[in-house]
């Protein structure tokens, strides 16, 4: 049994030791921005993003992007970062500041208010940190159940006993709540225009009717694909297709 | 005949003033260097001599002669002595600019020949507006005689830019008497009128395709667009009476001038933030009262804008103090000249600061940024940055009297969040925790830990239990053998294995009921494990049949009938398995 651990023992650390060349771009994208050159730290920050990703790396970039005032690719990174750590106070504050650039104003429903819930209980962590939690809740279960059962007296029998019950229920709780997470961070459902400006037709087809025009950094949700076309809808609830070249996926 | 009393009286002359008599033969002009458009008037005068033959004319050296010549001969006796003098005058002009001569003139006086000098005349060229340009052909077409222009300095500028305008009337006749007049109404310009003082005739009659004029300049402006597109000047509208007199009152003539045009291009893109309009060339300077003062004393700053520009249209420039610091507008000074040539001069602001708290605050460098139109670039103006020291002011003079005063936190602008440093908790892209190997051999290890905990733990208690727990399962069944042995003596009157089955299945059972050895049952025992039961009655009872028990094996002597001993026995483990079960 011990045998087989080391090696997935050892995998564990792997990725501390791979961090050592990121670690250092990261201290010279940090000096570039302080500095004022955020063209040379978005640049450091990317080549950072090309192997590695977290939402403070990715709130970063859109910070890059905000300062060179690239107002859509600011507004699709924080998007980025915010998937990942829903609820983050200042990606959200950074975000809303480069929203109110954008020229499209939708009329956007109101957020349901389970989602904001949902946000809350996020609390602006990462991804992983449901199943860091339900790792902890299991081995705290497990602990507690194993001195359940050494322990003799009745009264801390009983008590530890229950304790552990309530952590296997936080365990399986925390575990379901990562995989959702996973699962909507790999969904990659939406999408921000990049260009200019770009006309959303009836028809996957050039020359098709022109429903409305949308404008740089508006979100999307994406739909159905074709060939080069895509089918996006507003958060106002209008639908339409655009070529997909003219959008970037968060 | 006339030239012999002429002779006669020459020679009377002569007799009486030879000696003061002097005879000069000479050119002249009133001016030796004019613009092309303009006149000059060039007099050859013979004093104290008649020329046979006259005064010959002069070559012009490329001059034109605009009129003459005009021959003019006096005599004048002063004190007695005579004088005399012919002459004859030309006005001339010039079609271009350059070096002409104008060459000798020659008269036959008496025997000789008498010569003047040549003049060097230097002709500069005329300002735009007095040469014949299309605007003033088409005006003078209308009406030879009496007609006006407007002409700008440019056809073409950027918005901001100086621009010209000049009003000219022209006339042929000799008096002329204003009546009303109508002057345009600009739109899309700044106007500022040039100070001409009062409108005169230019001294000098000017020539407008071969036809002589009286020029009079009635109204300068500088104009500045406003606005990019084709700007057109409106015609102004003139009437005078022509030639009044004594006896009539003239004739009425309406004029209209030519309607002025100007290309206007918006400034080239790029435009700086500190850029506020300003066109031109200027020079920008800052000065301060003093960079150390104390809170609540006044700072005076000044900024001062110098040259050629708009000035006019020149708003405070921002300071971006601190919130600390208390500003009121600046008062504005000007010195500005409007002629000819334009608006300049001088514009100063000079603001008022008060410093509330101390402290030491930077202004930072002011920038100013105006258009050059000459060289059709932007051109930044910075000044020396400042840092004014604010000492602690006196306590008297303070805002608010009563301690430090106290205020709320204003927010003086909006910028995203700073950068996340640190820690940025990277991960490879595209993996997650959860689900990883890492995460499931997190989860999987603790329940089997816990599993072999569980698994260890029930064997040791099987261990452990197949002694004690099935000595004390089995205590009731070994208890009730004894006593079914008990129940046999009893039967076959066997007193003393009776009661040894009594005592033993007494003791037995409790020794196994407790895990004890049987050597360890004593009274003392009993009283400890069974004390608690039945208030000490169990225990009390327990031992008196154990007791007895072991008397009447040895001794023929016993208390109660064997049946009653019996019964009390079972009733008692009955008792005690019922306690224990409780």
């Amino acid at each position: 049994m011990m045998r087989q651990l080391i090696p997935i023992a050892l995998s564990l650390l792997l990725p501390a030791f791979a961090q050592a060349g990121p670690q250092q771009l990261l201290e010279q994208a940090q000096q570039a921005y302080a500095n004022g050159d955020h063209k040379h730290a978005l640049a450091l920050y990317d080549s950072v993003n090309n192997q590695y990703t977290s939402a403070g790396l990715l709130y970063n970039i859109g910070n890059c992007h905000s300062k060179m005032n690239d107002v859509p690719h600011a507004i699709l990174y924080y998007e980025r970062a915010l998937r990942l750590a829903p609820g983050a106070e200042d990606i959200q504050a950074n975000l809303d500041l480069q929203r109110a650039k954008v020229v499209d104003r939708v009329n956007q429903l109101p957020a349901f208010t389970l989602g904001s819930v949902w946000g809350r209980l996020q609390g602006g962590k990462d991804v992983d940190q449901w199943a860091r939690r339900s790792l902890w809740a299991c081995a705290f279960m497990a602990v507690a159940a194993a001195l359940a059962i050494l322990l003799r007296q009745r009264i801390l029998k009983r008590v530890l006993f229950g304790t552990a019950a309530l952590a296997l229920l936080l365990t399986l709780f925390s575990a379901g709540l990562a995989a959702y997470r996973v699962q909507e961070v790999e969904r990659r459902s939406e999408a921000i225009i990049m260009t200019p400006s770009v006309e959303i037709l009836g028809e996957p087809r050039k020359g098709s009717t022109r429903l409305f025009i949308l404008h740089q950094g508006t979100k999307v949700k994406l739909l159905k694909e074709q060939d080069e076309w895509q089918e996006v809808r507003l958060s106002s609830g209008s639908v339409g297709w655009l070529p997909r070249e003219a959008i970037e996926v968060i | 005949m006339k030239n012999f009393i002429l002779a006669i009286a020459s020679f009377l002359v002569t007799g009486f003033m030879a000696h003061a008599q002097e005879v000069t033969f000479q050119a002249s002009v009133d001016r030796n260097q004019f613009a092309t458009g303009e006149n000059i008037k060039l007099t050859i005068t013979l004093e104290n001599a008649s020329a046979s033959g006259g005064i010959t004319t002069p070559d012009m050296g490329g001059l034109v002669v605009v009129q003459g010549p005009m021959e003019s001969s006096n005599f004048s006796s002063i004190n007695g002595r005579m004088s005399r003098s012919s002459s004859k005058i030309w006005y001339l002009t010039a079609t271009q600019p350059g070096t002409f001569v104008i060459g000798a003139s020659t008269a036959r006086v008496g025997g000789g020949v008498m010569q003047t000098d040549p003049i060097t005349i230097k002709v500069t060229k005329g300002a735009s507006s007095g040469g014949t340009s299309a605007a003033t052909d088409q005006a003078q077409k209308r009406d030879a005689n009496l007609f006006c222009t407007i002409s700008l300095s440019k056809d073409k500028a950027y918005v901001g830019e100086q621009i010209i305008a000049t009003y000219t009337l022209y006339s042929r006749y000799n008096s002329l008497q204003p009546r009303d007049y109508d002057l345009p109404k600009l739109s899309g310009f700044w106007a500022e009128e040039v100070d001409l003082g009062s409108t005169n005739w230019e001294p000098a009659l000017r020539t407008v395709n071969g036809l002589q004029y009286r020029v009079a300049v009635l109204k300068k402006q500088v104009l500045i667009p406003l606005r990019s597109g084709k700007l057109t000047v409106a015609p102004m509208t003139l009437n005078y009476l022509v030639n009044p007199g004594f006896f009539s009152s003239g004739t009425p003539v309406r004029i209209q001038s030519n309607t002025s045009e100007v290309t206007v291009v918006e400034l080239p893109p790029g435009k700086p933030a500190d850029f506020i309009g300003a066109v031109g060339d200027l020079r920008m300077d800052v000065k301060t009262g003093g960079t150390t003062v104390k809170a609540n004393e006044a700072i005076d700053l000044s900024i001062r804008f110098t040259g050629r520009s708009n000035l006019k249209l020149i708003d405070a420039p921002k300071l971006g103090l601190p919130p600390d610091f208390e500003t009121y507008d600046p008062k504005i000074s000007d010195k500005i000249t409007v002629n000819g040539s334009g608006m300049s001069g001088t514009r100063e602001f000079q603001y008022l600061l008060i410093p509330r708290h101390e402290g030491s605050y930077e202004l930072g460098s002011l920038t100013f940024s105006y258009f050059d139109p000459s060289s059709s670039s932007y051109k930044q103006l910075r000044s020396e940055p400042l840092t004014f020291n604010v000492q602690p002011g006196d306590a008297r003079s303070s805002a608010s009297a009563g301690g430090p005063s106290r205020m709320e936190v204003q927010r003086l602008g909006s910028d995203i969040r700073y950068i996340r440093t640190g820690d940025l908790a990277l991960r490879r892209q595209g993996t997650h925790l959860f689900g990883s190997p890492i995460y499931i051999v997190g989860m999987v290890v603790p329940p089997a830990l816990l599993l072999l905990v569980f698994l260890w733990h029930r064997r040791r208690e099987q261990r452990l239990g197949d002694q004690s727990g099935q000595r004390r399962r089995g205590a009731d069944k070994v208890a009730k053998r004894r006593l079914a042995e008990a129940e046999a003596a009893l039967q076959k009157e066997d007193r003393s294995a009776f009661h040894d089955a009594v005592g033993k299945a007494l003791e037995g059972y409790f020794a196994d009921k407790f895990n004890l050895g049987v050597s360890e049952v004593n009274a003392e025992m009993i009283q400890t494990k069974l004390g608690g039961m039945d208030d000490g009655r169990i225990a009390k009872e327990y031992i008196a049949l154990i007791r007895e028990a072991e008397m009447a094996r040895f001794a023929p002597v016993e208390s109660k009938p064997q049946r009653q001993t019996y019964d009390e026995a079972v009733a008692i483990l009955s008792r005690i398995e019922n306690q224990l079960r409780r």
